[in-house]
């Protein structure tokens, strides 16, 4: 037997924990059809019953506002399945039953689950499950997701609730409004679509309630007209009845007061001072929350680049010296050459910043999972809004300092098509975590170590200041009009899951891992190999004739550099390089850079691999210098700055651009967005070049 | 009075939302309806953003949105 279950929930109250505790599930993440939301399905047989859970993006209400409220609303209204599990928070029971009840209007099997009961408790509450169960005619089960407490008992529920004949459901509004309801039912069940009466029901409140997805499907009905015509009757003589606006408020109010009558016979909820309370009085504070903000942000960079390049240092030995030691036990040739001027000092020069990259990523978790990342959004809002933004871009934005691509996704929390645009195309100015690599490496070997964490942060801060600048310039020419309004939960304090934070870095450190020995392994065997070929030999011949003919030995290393030299600029890829020099050169780019950087385009850690093979392939003698010391030798500070800029602000990589035009359909936007950045990128860093010069640097 | 006339700690009774679609939706999902108690948490130094509780959840606005919302004391 197949049972379909879904479940739904208001975001923050625990959805993903109570489907990880329940034991024996199989996790299978996809997305839903045609959309990037992410679906969580489980799998858990039980006796003779194969049950599958799907997990919905967390919905406010059903009037769907997000992107990933009409994914879910989309789902429960036209997906097959046999019956609803509704979870809530026990902390704010009242709010969340107004859902609760919007999902009992459809009628269907459903069973409430009340999460994180073990938190009420604690305060000295209590919740009467049985008695909820009764007044709403629903199975309920009280559930601590944390402490596994009641969770499997979901299981048996599931299979008791599915064999029920229909829903207990036994919630009703005011006897005027049903009266409307009923008669509306009966002609909406003249039509020949409508089998059942609940499901006409659900229809004639939503309809009531001005629900354009429902009006959309009953317009093509052949009752449309009489229905139509019945339901402004109804809604004309319920404003009259109620003096109010509209229904939808009237059914709003309906619903806030059965949920408060309810709360009030089932519930103890002390009011007490919590701990959130105590730490929003500090966080928050109008005058020090800002400066706590900022001193948190600064702190995550130095700790980023401080304890972050303690292994730095063992790790480019162990990978240098392991290409040395390579170089002498395999047969020289092609095959040593590829291997460990190639793939190991390319593969090396990345997997460096894994702690750095795993630090940061660390730091904006626990934001996250703390709550601190909704008062960051708070305190940010009246400053984000002077540049036309608002405080709920904050999240994306802050997103946007580890990977630009699931900022991107995390834009769609703007609702406004205008808000949420512009917020994208400021997004690649939050400098991501795969670009920490360059900076890193050129602050290393261009700033004294000493003030290496705040340079680090500068960068950062000039690259979300100048995203700002520039989405005053979008909202002021490109895109008038109000942003949107701002109407945001803060969700309380929690401890953060240990487990869910280690698991998180696995999954971070295995990608990034994966995409070194993949990726950027093959992108290292690409560029060394256009950087060898082709052989010029009459060159190779010409130069063994002049070494032979000297006997002095630094005369010899001398040529032999020379001839290496030579062959480089004569490959493919120093032709190519060549040929767009004449780009990069007003920034002070040799053509080593300026591969560097268009490579940087397939990924920004490949800049860093790139120019490790540039110059590993560059120098002929044996004696190996690192990376840093080959850039002092062959860079000058004015350039090492351009590139850092142009670094900041031009396209992100291909994964990230191609996720904006996933999420962006409109061609001019999209093509604006692949243009801009790389002018604005140039012109700046060309600006600073030529200062820096003047200045005498 | 409004929510944006109240002082930090003041507590009342929501009396009425004139906020206008889709916004509406949004604080009524919040638990910002007629009926409920509402306490003013604090706002920013500049008055722009304000935080309110309601019935247990803790909600950002904008002063836009705490001007089209009136309490009762």
């Amino acid at each position: 037997m197949k049972i379909k279950a879904v479940m739904v929930g208001q975001p923050n109250v625990g959805k993903s924990s109570i489907i990880n505790a329940i034991s024996g599930a199989r996790l299978h993440v996809g997305n839903f059809a045609g959309v990037t939301v992410e679906k969580k399905e489980v799998f858990i047989k039980k006796g003779d019953y194969d049950i599958e859970i799907v997990d919905l993006p967390g919905i406010y209400s059903l009037n769907a506002y997000t992107p990933e409220e009409k994914v879910a609303k989309r789902y429960l209204i036209h997906e097959d399945y046999d019956l609803i599990i509704n979870v809530v928070d026990a902390n704010v029971l009242q709010r969340n039953l107004i859902l609760t009840l919007q999902l009992i209007d459809m009628r269907k099997k459903m069973i409430l689950v009340v999460n994180m009961i073990d938190e009420v408790e604690e305060k000295g509450g209590h919740i009467d499950g049985q008695k909820l169960s009764k007044l709403l005619g629903i199975p309920v089960i009280l559930t601590s997701a944390k402490e596994k407490k009641g969770v499997d008992k979901l299981v048996d529920e599931i299979i008791n609730t599915y064999k029920l004949p229909k829903c207990g459901c036994n919630i009703y509004y005011n006897e005027k409004i049903e009266e409307e309801i009923e008669n509306l039912t009966k002609i909406l069940l003249k039509s020949p679509h409508f089998n059942t009466k609940e499901k006409a029901r659900f229809y004639v409140i939503r309809l009531l309630e001005n629900d354009e997805d429902i009006y959309k499907i009953v317009h093509d009905l052949p009752i449309f007209l009489e229905l139509h015509e019945a339901l402004s009757e109804s809604i004309k003589r319920l404003k009259m009845e109620f003096d109010v606006d509209s229904v939808a408020d009237l059914l709003a109010d309906e619903r806030a007061a059965i949920a408060r009558s309810i709360v009030m016979q089932v519930a103890q909820l002390p009011r007490k001072e919590t701990l959130t309370d105590k730490i929003d009085k500090i966080l928050i504070h109008p005058i020090f929350g800002l400066p706590i903000f900022l001193f948190f942000m600064w702190a995550l960079f130095q700790i980023t680049f401080e304890v972050g390049s303690i292994p730095m240092d063992y790790i480019d030995a162990a990978f240098t010296n392991f290409a040395d030691w390579l170089k002498h036990i395999l047969p020289p040739g092609d095959i040593n050459s590829v291997i460990t001027d190639g793939v190991v000092p390319a593969v090396g020069s990345i997997i460096m910043f894994l702690p750095n990259i795993l630090i940061l990523f660390l730091g904006l978790n626990l934001l996250e999972q703390t709550g601190y990342m909704a008062r960051a959004a708070f305190l940010m809002d009246g400053f984000l809004k002077k540049f036309g933004l608002q405080g709920k871009a904050f999240i994306p934005l802050v997103s946007g300092f580890g990977c630009t691509v699931p900022a991107y996704m995390a834009a769609r929390t703007l609702k406004n098509p205008k808000d949420r645009l512009i917020t994208m195309l400021i997004l690649g100015f939050m400098n991501c975590s795969a670009r920490l690599p360059v900076y890193v490496l050129f602050i290393a070997a261009f700033f004294p170590t000493a003030s290496a964490g705040n340079i680090l942060f500068i960068i950062y801060l000039t690259g979300a200041f100048l995203g700002l600048i520039v989405a005053k310039i979008l909202r002021t020419l490109l895109f008038k009009g109000e942003p949107e309004p701002f109407v945001m939960e803060m969700p309380p304090y929690r401890f953060p899951s240990i487990k869910v934070l280690l698991m998180e870095l696995y999954i971070k450190a295995k990608l990034f891992i994966k995409k070194a020995g993949t990726f950027i392994a093959g992108a290292a065997m690409i560029i060394w190999f256009l950087s060898n070929y082709p052989v010029n030999e009459n060159l190779v011949n010409e130069y063994e004739k002049k070494m032979e003919l000297v006997k002095d030995d630094s005369e010899k290393v001398r040529l032999h550099n020379e001839l290496a030299a030579k062959n480089l600029e004569n490959s493919y890829l120093g032709r190519f390089g060549k040929m767009i020099e004449p780009i990069f050169a007003p920034l002070g780019f040799d053509w080593r850079l300026s591969v560097a950087t268009v490579s940087g385009l397939a990924a920004k850690e490949v800049v860093v691999s790139t120019l490790a093979t540039l110059y590993a392939v560059g120098e002929a003698d044996e004696k190996s210098s690192t990376l840093i010391a080959k850039l002092r030798q062959n860079v000058d500070f004015k350039a090492a700055i351009a590139l850092i800029i142009i670094i900041m602000i031009y396209s992100p990589c291909i994964a990230a651009m191609s996720t904006f035009y996933a999420e962006v359909p409109q061609w001019a936007w999209r093509t604006f967005y692949t243009v801009y950045p790389n002018v604005l990128a140039w012109l700046l860093a060309f600006f600073a070049y030529n200062i820096l010069a003047m200045m005498g640097y | 009075m409004r929510v944006s006339d109240m002082k930090i700690g003041e507590e009342g009774v929501i009396t009425k939302v004139s906020a206008q679609e889709p916004v509406k939706s949004r604080l009524f999902a919040m638990g910002i309806a007629k009926g409920n108690r509402l306490k003013l948490l604090d706002h920013t130094l500049k008055k722009q953003t304000w935080e309110i509780d309601v019935e247990g959840t803790r909600v950002a606005l904008r002063k836009e949105e705490a001007d089209h919302i009136e309490v009762e004391k």
